[in-house]
């Protein structure tokens, strides 16, 4: 969504420079994957059961015209209204004019991926709409101004001192101790009345529901009951890709989803929101408006390079487990998803040409594969990137120049064991214990890390020996 | 051509154009349901309810729970709660007639949940072994928000309405009319946003205590009427 101000590279060696960064990436990410793993020995049904969801993501895919008609079908006949947009321009025009039909002033917004991604918070801010974020990280990259750096943790990119210091600048009874806890109630007591005096809520949507029209939202905060109940008007803006085919299949994939995401077995709150408040209830609204977003996701549908990114849940796993994320945050990015299924994503978003460093910052480990709930090959969808990337000449020239040479002298091998050997005996030279800490023209590499020093002599030399000794 | 056509022309011709067949697509989602013991994890040996409060009071859902025998010992449980916790003896009630009716004794009690209450009173339709979760239904007796505000929320559930797994609960209520909101609640209200680090008592309730009902002779709250068989 948002243009990125400087270059990727730029964006990265900024991050790299920052340390209190590294630590607050590091203490979220690191609890994140430790519980994740604790998880999965509680759950050694997990290979089986991430089979199966990859099949009910990829059978719902295989069918989703016929799964968009049954939950519109059964949407509107719970009493809610459908809407449908192609774009995100679209989608949050939709939200917009729903608030101001509605007279809105104040609006609360639970978490959202795809809010973020149709630029909604912007646009509410442009129409002059009050918005308030419910989500206790969502509050702290309001009141920070800047952007979510995760998924699943938004303000991990801030440290207890910063959001201490936002909280008893911005609350009208901030907390006096320096703790947690007291932060979080001094959230607490700042956000209540909002809750309450909205004029209409907005969530997003981890599931929709297609044989009851439902959509579901999981949080641990409670923020989204809170939230989406007062107010009279609860608009729900959710991606075409989010539908299940019914409640039990909702559920199989929420074991899969909460423990990937967090480590937990199930989140402190999942609410199934069916349509506007019934006859004798006492609370709930009174319109319920589902905006289903595609922006860019029957792009994806007909690519076979992207399609199996449409099965993504959205757990945040794959960056918890990202070498390069754990680097760099989120922020570098520069999209709305950060992370692996970001450097897939942003692509479709922002186009290739803004976007085809993401695809390069990956050292093809498979670990976001290993670990992603549903099984998306994001390694292969990253490397169909570059390939793409090269294909379209959108590689710097420098590369292709550098890549020219390495084709030249690789597919001549007297002159590339020539090469190899004295590039082993340079490099020996400036090695101490094995490792090479600094060398002229290898400053990039060994600013942020060592480089191995290469064995005595080559493999081809020693395989050479070895069959003449025979 | 208006986005709802766009976005299925498009969706179609991602799909080759290939005709979906209702009956099939059924076929093949119900059968990514079967054989769920292979996917779903174990429950611990022996009674449902006790798998159900090992699991609500493990540090996962860190909930505290207690079994009583009849409801109408629910009045004095709930003392005991208050007093344990040094609370003020004044508690909001979900509005729901098998709770009115109830001898609250000394206690006061009030319909409806404001937005400042410290106690709140309520009973859930299901709870869920697999997770320790309690299963609300909105409705005339269950006012979604009387599970939020509260700071301590006391929550009743009826020991036949134990079920072992989420899956149940969605076979409980398959083919009915779904209420505006199903709350599945497992634990207190939470929060890890501020570096990774727990805090309770987030938005909702900091604190959960379940009261597991033996007997239940007393009438059910309004909706259980129409659904039977979500007991078994």
């Amino acid at each position: 969504m948002q243009e990125a101000p400087v270059s990727f590279k730029l964006r990265a060696d900024r991050a790299l420079a920052d340390p209190t960064l590294k630590i607050a990436i590091d203490r979220t990410t690191g609890t994140a994957e430790r519980k994740r793993t604790v998880a999965m020995t509680q759950f050694p049904q997990f290979e089986a059961a991430r089979e199966r969801g990859k099949r009910i993501k990829d059978h719902v895919i295989a069918n989703l015209d016929h799964y968009l008609l049954e939950f519109e079908r059964n949407a509107i006949a719970s009493g809610a209204k459908v809407h449908w947009a192609s774009t995100a321009e679209e989608a949050s025009q939709i939200v917009v004019a729903l608030c101001k039909q509605a007279n809105a002033k104040r609006v609360t917004r639970v978490k959202s991926m795809l809010g973020e991604e149709i630029g909604l918070p912007h646009a509410l801010d442009e129409a002059g709409i009050e918005r308030v974020e419910t989500d206790l990280a969502e509050h702290i990259v309001q009141l920070g101004g800047d952007r979510p750096s995760h998924i699943v943790w938004p303000s991990m990119h801030r440290t207890r001192e910063q959001v201490s210091e936002m909280f008893k600048r911005a609350h009208r009874v901030p907390h006096q101790e320096e703790t947690i806890e007291a932060m979080v109630a001094s959230a607490r007591r700042e956000l209540r009345d909002k809750f309450l005096s909205a004029d209409v809520s907005i969530s997003g949507a981890n599931f929709l529901i297609a044989d009851t029209g439902a959509t579901c939202t999981v949080t641990n905060e409670g923020n989204a009951e809170l939230t989406t109940t007062p107010p009279r008007v609860h608009i729900v803006t959710a991606g075409i890709e989010k539908l299940v085919p019914s409640t039990e299949h909702a559920f199989l994939m929420l074991r899969l989803l909460v423990r990937s995401a967090t480590g937990a077995d199930v989140t402190q709150y999942t609410t199934f929101h069916c349509g506007p408040k019934q006859a004798g209830d006492r609370d709930g609204p009174e319109e319920f408006h589902i905006v289903l977003v595609d922006n860019g996701r029957t792009r994806m549908l007909a690519d076979p390079a992207l399609k199996e990114m449409l099965r993504c849940l959205r757990c945040g796993a794959c960056m918890n487990h990202c070498v390069v994320f754990r680097q760099l945050g989120g922020h570098v990015y520069g999209g709305t998803y950060p992370g692996p299924m970001g450097a897939v994503l942003t692509p479709v978003f922002d186009g290739l040409e803004q976007s085809r460093d993401l695809a390069h910052a990956c050292t093809m480990n498979g670990k976001c594969q290993e670990v992603c709930p549903v099984a998306i090959p994001i390694p292969t969808l990253l490397r169909g990137w570059r390939d793409r990337s090269w294909r379209e000449g959108l590689e710097p020239a420098a590369a292709r120049f550098g890549l020219g040479i390495h084709t030249f002298v690789a597919s001549r091998p007297r002159l590339y064991r020539l090469g190899t050997a004295i590039a082993i005996k340079v490099m020996r030279l400036f090695s101490r214990g094995g490792l090479v800490r600094g060398m002229p023209g290898l400053g990039a590499w060994t600013k942020y890390r060592e480089f191995p020093a290469p064995a005595k002599r080559s493999f081809m030399a020693m395989y050479k020996d070895s069959e003449g000794k025979r | 051509m208006s986005a709802r056509e766009t976005i299925l022309n498009a969706v179609r011709a991602g799909l080759d154009s290939r005709k979906v067949d209702a009956e099939a697509a059924r076929r093949e989602a119900d059968a990514l349901l079967q054989d769920l013991d292979a996917i779903r994890p174990e429950l611990p040996a022996g009674a449902l309810v006790d798998a159900f409060i090992a699991r609500v009071t493990s540090p996962k859902v860190a909930a505290t729970a207690e079994r009583i025998k009849d409801i109408t010992e629910l009045p004095a449980a709930v003392r005991r709660y208050l007093d344990a916790h040094d609370l003020p003896p004044h508690v909001a009630l979900q509005p729901a007639a098998v709770l009115e009716d109830l001898d609250w004794v000394a206690l006061e009690t009030r319909d409806g949940v404001k937005p400042d209450d410290v106690v709140g009173i309520g009973i859930a339709r299901w709870g869920i072994a697999e997770t320790g979760s309690l299963v609300f239904h909105s409705g005339p007796e269950t006012p979604i928000l009387a599970n939020f505000l509260p700071l301590h929320h006391i929550v009743m559930v009826r020991e036949r309405s134990i079920l072992a797994f989420l899956d149940d609960y969605a076979v409980a209520v398959a083919g009915q009319r779904p209420p505006r909101n199903v709350n599945l609640i497992t634990g207190a209200s939470g929060t890890t946003d501020i570096e990774g680090s727990l805090v309770l008592g987030a938005h909702g309730p900091a604190h959960l205590h379940v009261v597991i009902v033996e007997n239940d002779i007393h009438g059910d709250i309004d909706a259980d009427k129409s659904t039977p068989g979500a007991s078994s």
